[in-house]
């Protein structure tokens, strides 16, 4: 068992690695997109020292606490479109039968999906998080906790997304629905809770999972706090066997097109 | 111009067909909104509270109504097509045909969003009156003035986003470069009034396209006069003039490299 697990992680791990030596064939335009990707995250801090000008404060979050909070939402989303990117256009393998090139390999059906492509500009979100990191509120401590925050955000905008992905095993047109979901969760990341009241707050904690991934790990960064750390990792236990278990029985409802291709599209 | 014309009108009805498409972007749009209306009721701490000169409901408006031009604006042909046809060699076949290929271009890019923006600014009513309440002091007689406004602001942006396209000429993605044009003028245009920044930025940024672009139109409608009116007008006239030219010379240049590489 474990050697087939073994196997099954060093076959993602060499997808993962192909994928980027692919992306850099071109090297003027491999580090230009990162570059670009993190000048392009650095433009939002205009917006919050404009806003931190006008309060001390924007939903009890200092510039500190911003950029911790726009650290972790580039790096969590970063490691998911460098290692997971495929999952993002799921819907788009299903509606046009492109699966069935992943169906006829020996390996894992899911595992070989998600590791089928990558972003390159993810990488530049993820150096912007540690950059962000470095420069605002470096301490020993608060570096692990956003690398495993990191890991653990990653996770769960990964099974967000299959599981919005996987919907459109059963719903026509819900690719859209599933990536503006997916959207939605980008934009709320990127602001304090604080802002946020009633229903919407409620919704952002427990439907789209942006609390879980982002929210409660920078609280659980300025000040560490077992129960929440423990809500974390239950959700994320959570949402990812719902996902997995959505995705499989989705695909036995998956039908190919007549759509042949013998590459990974 | 009569090709031009043609190829609008073709456009034009195409996009009728794909009014539900379009539907479809009103969820982030209204997500966007529903971000911003939280954010800045929480920044007015008090009813009645003005930054820099903007009540809570004319700041709020003033977002809507920019994101309506930006979400209005959007276009894959003036981005990926361009981009597209000049990286896949089909450029060298375009630029052959009985039309000016930015002319071209832009032709289709006019019959697209003079589907989107209407529908975005219907969506834009119906949601600030809802969530927000009528415009304070709004007479329709600006929205009709600040209708050639609105155009010529999607024309520049069009225009710019063609050159940043063009530069595919050289390099293989020019992706970066739209997204720093488009950071430019989602985060420092859209969100807030050129008012809003220290009084030293401001005619930097007035020279920038978020004043022809976003602020401009918004502005008018949100509170307008006639001096700014005419102020936006003029500044909007040059800028497009100034868009073109840049334009024009990189597609001449662009198309000479074209020639030596062989499509």
């Amino acid at each position: 068992m474990l050697t087939v697990v073994k196997n099954q992680l060093w076959v993602c791990a060499l997808a993962v690695k192909y994928n980027i030596m692919r992306e850099m064939l071109n090297k003027v335009t491999f580090l230009t997109n990162i570059l670009f990707m993190m000048f392009n995250n650095a433009t939002f801090i205009v917006q919050w020292v404009i806003l931190l000008r006008l309060r001390e404060d924007v939903g009890g979050y200092t510039m500190r606490e911003v950029m911790l909070l726009w650290g972790l939402a580039a790096s969590s989303f970063g490691l998911s479109r460098l290692l997971f990117a495929r999952v993002f256009s799921l819907p788009e393998l299903i509606v046009n039968g492109k699966l069935d090139a992943y169906l006829v390999q020996p390996k894992n059906v899911l595992l070989s999906v998600m590791t089928s492509a990558t972003t390159v500009s993810a990488i530049g979100d993820c150096l912007y998080g540690l950059v962000v990191l470095c420069i605002f509120c470096f301490s020993v401590k608060r570096l692990l906790l956003f690398l495993l925050f990191t890991v653990t955000g990653a996770w769960i905008m990964t099974a967000f997304a299959l599981l919005m992905g996987s919907l459109t095993f059963w719903f026509v047109r819900s690719e859209v629905f599933g990536s503006n979901m997916v959207n939605s969760a980008i934009t709320f990341a990127t602001y304090p809770d604080g802002i946020f009241k009633g229903v919407s707050r409620f919704l952002l904690y427990n439907i789209i999972p942006v609390g879980m991934a982002v929210y409660h790990p920078v609280h659980l960064m300025m000040a560490f706090d077992v129960r929440k750390f423990l809500a974390v990792l239950g959700y994320l236990a959570f949402l990812s066997t719902a996902a997995v278990i959505v995705f499989y029985r989705g695909l036995r409802r998956y039908s190919s097109s007549s759509l042949m291709q013998a590459g990974r599209g | 111009m009569r090709k031009y014309v043609v190829i609008y009108q073709s456009v034009f009805i195409e996009n009728l067909q794909y009014t539900a498409n379009i539907a479809m972007g009103f969820i982030t749009y209204l997500i966007l909104v529903f971000v911003f209306i939280n954010l800045w009721n929480y920044m007015y701490a008090a009813p009645g509270d003005l930054i820099a000169g903007y009540t809570r409901e004319q700041m709020i408006w003033y977002v809507m109504l920019t994101e309506m031009i930006w979400f209005g604006a959007r276009s894959s042909t003036v981005r990926e097509q361009v981009s597209a046809d000049i990286r896949g060699g089909n450029i060298a076949y375009l630029i052959n045909k009985p039309y000016h290929y930015p002319f071209y271009i832009l032709a289709k890019y006019t019959g697209e969003w003079n589907i989107q923006l209407p529908m975005y600014a219907a969506l834009t009513a119906a949601a600030g009156i809802t969530m927000v309440g009528a415009l304070p002091d709004f007479h329709w007689l600006t929205l009709v003035a600040a209708v050639p406004c609105i155009a010529l602001g999607m024309t520049i942006h069009a225009v710019l986003k063609l050159c940043i396209s063009m530069l595919s000429f050289w390099i293989e993605d020019a992706n970066p470069f739209q997204w720093l044009y488009d950071k430019l003028i989602l985060v420092v245009g859209t969100i807030f009034p050129v008012e809003i920044f220290p009084a030293a930025l401001q005619p930097v940024l007035k020279l920038t396209p978020i004043y022809t672009v976003c602020y401009g139109p918004a502005k008018l409608i949100v509170d307008f006069s006639v001096g700014k009116y005419l102020e936006i007008l003029l500044a909007q006239v040059l800028y497009l003039a100034f868009g073109s030219v840049i334009l024009f010379w990189i597609y001449k240049k662009g198309g000479r490299k074209l020639y030596v590489n062989g499509g």
